[in-house]
Parts: structure tokens; sequence; C-alpha cells
């Protein structure tokens, strides 16, 4: 456990430096670290002003919006898989992404002309992703009497209605705009900047702390909901707390970068394969890993086909998909 | 001292019926076994005193404190529950099992405290299921996966318990540890226990009464003895049954047609 979370530490200082590092201009390694040190006060930095520029207001925010992405989704997809006691819960379980991609739509086309994405994407797709959310508990039970299962069924009646709606705005448009919604609906950091950054940050920080904090919970969970409370938790509340943190967090998430799979689904997985079953070591881990892998995955999808980018949700699954497969396999001899 | 008291006890699911105007008194430091047929509502009696089901009708108290009333961290203080079919988390260890019966004391944010690590070692040692403790709980027998569920149960350190068929799927030598060790909590700490068992002739020999339940209605309640003796037993189940006196203990065993 000591070792992985040290690897995971290690890794995330690894993406860290390459989220700043790489890119079309090189500048060296040395050069830019030297810049970020100078900036804290010691020693003089090497880079041009224009040079210096481009770390901090280019790859600084691209990466600080990975990391805060990256341990969001992995975050709130390993309390979904806990919460439903369902390894195939991801943070898009309840509608989060169907809604998020409804509003963005309505953005796009209704708002934006169809030839561009309006500054006001994030908001509607925030509000599209929360009103998604809410009305799937509200018609699964309020999560009070009925099972979780009811509740991941609403979720997928509302992603139907939401993605059906979504499907006939576009229908009604111009080519031009079904190209502008699929290219926000693939996700990417291109478009990170300070502002989004600091329009997430209050969000991801307040539910990624929530969510961490729920590790005990998720843990008493694991026998089910009769014996949990039996044995002293407030399931409904625990559970309505859970879910709206990491709905809440995706949401905010989804609205600033777009819709990235896998992250949310397999990076909670690696980390159990690593760590063991326990929410108490898995969400934490989570948090560091998702954010490493992501920065790692977008600095791929922005230098492999330079200076055109990959979209970010393919890289994600691409690397994840073998690195998941890998430790399976490992994990798979080390047990037998 | 804790005591069980149902009162006009109804619970309904839907339209159905499962178990109506129980009363029920089981005085501290005593073993009440309930017996009955499948769906005579045994396990809904032992759910609604663990706080899991709502009377529609009538209450359930323990020391005279409705359970319904309690939050779920008052009551996992003063009532343990071993269900009929315990959820067995794969990759938890034994000790972290047993701890979650800690739960209600140290909350969901703070760590567990000294006094619970100790419970918890005081429990797994009693059930001697120290050499356990770092085993994943998926690679242990029934046997002893059934006393680790009795260990959680016990680290709750409540005054009553309530189990619904706790010797179900164990040898004979098993079904009477975990009975024997109940019968020394009784005995020793004062626990009061409430239990449903199908085996009679257990159910005689380790209650301190027996209460005959059927069709969810309370049809006899008394001494072992006299219950395993009584016509009604035979009613209820439909068939005639032998008590034979062994040393002391009735043996109940049914007679072939």
């Amino acid at each position: 456990m000591t070792l992985v979370a040290l690897a995971t530490l290690g890794a995330l200082a690894v993406a860290v430096v390459c989220g700043l590092v790489i890119g079309p201009i090189s500048m060296g390694t040395s050069r830019v670290l030297g810049d970020v040190v100078s900036h804290l006060g010691l020693g003089h930095s090497t880079l041009t002003p224009l040079q210096s520029l481009i770390i901090w207001q280019v790859r600084a925010p691209r990466m600080v919006l990975g990391l805060l992405a990256g341990a969001m989704l992995a975050v709130a997809g390993a309390t979904y898989q806990g919460v439903f006691r369902n390894p195939l819960a991801d943070p898009y379980l309840l509608g989060v992404a169907a809604g998020a991609g409804l509003g963005a739509t309505v953005a796009i086309v209704d708002l934006g002309g169809g030839l561009n994405t309006p500054s006001w994407t994030p908001l509607l797709a925030f509000g599209g992703a929360m009103v998604a959310v809410v009305v799937t508990w509200v018609i699964g039970g309020r999560g009070l009497r009925s099972s979780t299962s009811t509740l991941i069924l609403a979720g997928v009646a509302v992603a139907a209605l939401f993605t059906s709606s979504q499907t006939f705005l576009l229908q009604q448009s111009s080519p031009n705009s079904i190209a502008v919604v699929y290219i926000w609906l693939l996700g990417s950091l291109a478009s990170a900047t300070w502002s989004s950054v600091t329009l997430v940050l209050p969000y991801v920080l307040v539910c990624v702390v929530i969510c961490v904090a729920a590790g005990q919970a998720l843990d008493v969970m694991s026998v089910g909901e009769d014996e949990s409370r039996s044995l002293g938790l407030p399931v409904r509340r625990v559970r309505l707390i859970v879910i709206a943190a990491s709905s809440l967090g995706t949401a905010a998430i989804v609205s600033a970068v777009g819709l990235i799979g896998f992250v949310g689904i397999i990076v909670p997985h690696i980390v159990r394969l690593l760590v063991g079953t326990s929410y108490r070591r898995i969400l934490p881990i989570s948090v560091a890993f998702g954010a490493a892998f992501l920065v790692f995955a977008d600095t791929i999808a922005r230098t492999v086909m330079a200076p055109s980018e990959l979209p970010l949700g393919v890289v994600t699954a691409i690397v994840g998909a073998p690195v998941f497969v890998i430790i399976l396999s490992l994990r798979r001899q080390m047990v037998t | 001292m804790s005591t069980i008291e149902l009162l006009d006890l109804s619970v309904r699911a839907g339209s159905t019926t499962l178990i109506s105007d129980v009363s029920l008194n089981v005085e501290a430091g005593t073993w009440c076994t309930v017996i009955g047929p499948n769906g005579a509502g045994k396990t809904t009696l032992v759910e609604a005193v663990a706080g899991l089901r709502r009377p529609s009708e009538g209450s359930v108290s323990i020391s005279g404190e409705p359970v319904g009333s309690m939050s779920e961290r008052e009551r996992a203080k003063r009532v343990a529950l071993v269900p009929q079919h315990p959820t067995v988390p794969a990759g938890m260890s034994v000790r972290d099992y047993v701890a979650l019966g800690r739960t209600a004391y140290h909350g969901l944010l703070r760590a567990p405290s000294a006094l619970d690590r100790k419970t918890v070692d005081t429990v797994l040692a009693r059930l001697t299921l120290d050499e356990f403790s770092h085993r994943d709980v998926f690679t242990l027998s029934g046997g002893e996966r059934q006393r680790m569920v009795l260990a959680r149960a016990l680290a709750q350190s409540t005054m009553v318990m309530v189990l619904d068929e706790p010797i179900t799927g164990l040898d004979l030598r098993h079904q009477m540890t975990i009975l024997e060790l109940l019968q020394k909590e009784v005995h020793e700490c004062g626990l009061t226990v409430l239990a449903t068992l199908h085996d009679l002739t257990l159910a005689g020999q380790f209650a301190d009464r027996l209460v005959l339940l059927d069709h969810g209605r309370v049809v006899l309640d008394g001494p072992s003895g006299e219950v395993v003796r009584s016509e009604e037993l035979e009613a209820c189940y439909g068939m005639r049954l032998r008590v034979i006196d062994v040393d002391g203990a009735d043996v109940v065993i049914p007679v072939r047609h």
C-alpha cells in the first residue's frame, strides 16, 4: 500500500513535469523547471518572456485542469462503484453525460448558431447535467424507499430521454453544428484557461474531499444496505451526500472539458487491483492516479499528431485498456 | 440489562400481512427462540426487532425505548443482528469485517479508537478467530464464516442480539459451537437473545423459552419442554412428532407416515 501510494505520487510529479515541459515548442526540461523555480523567488529564468508565457498561460492551466478532471472523474467513479456496489458504475451513470450533452447542444445549436462554441456552453452543460441527475434522483424514488437498482434504471431512462432530445436537436440543425457538438462531446483540455480552472476548482476541491471522506462509510456499505444499517450506518443520508458530491463535481468537470470517458471506470479498477478492496485506500489513491493518468493521456493527445490533437477520450481508452489488462494479468499470476 | 418488548406488532408488505398482533416480552439475560414452519414470519419478526422493518401497527421496544425512534447509530449500540444470509465482501480481512461492528462507536469520519481495537481483539480471541484475522473473509469455511459474523455482532457490544437461523448449513459440531458460544454470552455477560431456529431439538436445548409462530401469529409461548410436546407444534408442521428424553434433553423426531 505505501509502495503504491509513493509510486502514484511519483507518477503524479512526473505527469506535472511532462505537462509543463512537453509541447510543440521545445524549451528543455531544466530551463522550464528553472522558470518554475524562479517564480518561487529562487534563481533566474533563462526563458524568453514569450516562452514563459506559453508555460504559464497555455501549458500550466491545461495541466492543472487535467489534474482536476482526472482526480474528480476517477474518485467519482470509485465512489459510484462503492455506493451502487456495482463494478460497472461510472460517473456518468445517473445521466450527467446525457444532461451535459443536451445542455451543450442547446448552447451550440440554438444560441451559438451552430458555428462555434459560445461562452455559455459550460453553464448550459453544467445545468443540463444537474437537471438530469436531479430528475433521475426524483423518479428513482429519491434513493429512499427504493433499491439502488431502481436509481440506476432511472438513470438509464433519463439518459435515453436526454440523448434522444439531443439527437433530435442535432437532426434539425446544420451539418456544421453537428461537427461542433461532436468535437465538444469528445472532450478536450485544449480550451483550458486559468479562468476555467478557477471556475471548477471550488467544486472539485469540495467534492473530492467529501468523496474521500466517505471511504469508511463505503467500506461498511460493502455488506449491503440492511446489514450496514444494522451496523449503525445512516445509509440513505450517506448515499444522498455521496451521490450529490460525485455528480456535482463530475458536472463541473464535464462542463469545462466535455465528456472524457474511461477514466472514471478504469482508474478505480486499476487502483483496486493494486491496493485491494478497501475504499479507505481506493479513494485517495484514485485521486492521485486519476490526476496523473489524465495529464499523461493529454500529453500524448496533444503531441502524437502535433500540431493537430487526438481526442482525449480516445487516448484515455487506448492507454487505459492495455494498462488495465497488464495489471489484471500480473495480478492473476501473483494469485496463482 | 435489557429486555425486548413487542406489543401487538403487525408488519405488512403491500397487502400481505407478514406478522400480525404479536406480543412478546424477552426478559433481560434470557434466550428466547422463535420456531415455526417456513413462511411463518420468523425473519420478519427478527428484522422488526433489528429496526429494519417498520411496524404497520404496534411497537417494538428495547428496554422501554421504541426501536423506530432511535437513529441507526443509537440502535446499533442497543441491538446487534446476525442475518440469515450475511453478505461476505471478498477482499476484506476477517479483522476488518469484525471491526465493522464498531462503526456506531467511532463514527464515519474518525478512525477506530484504542477501545474499538481492543474490543475487536477481545472478540476475535474469544471466538478463536485470532489465527484467521488476516485471512480474506472469502477463504473461510462455512463454520468459520458464521463464527466471524457472530464476532461482528459481539463487537457491537450490545445487550441484545437477534439471530436469524444462525446455524443453517453448518455441520453438527459447528452448530454446537455457535450455540454454546452464544449461551456463554447469555450466562456470563447477561446478553438477551432472540433467535430463530429450524432444528427443534437444538432450539429446545438452548432456549429458556420457545415461541411457536405460524401464519404470522403466535400460536404458543412457553418453556421449551412444553412447547415441543404440544399438539399445536404438530398441527403447525402438519405432521406427527415424537419427543424422547435423552439424559434430560428433549429430542424431537418426525414420525414417517
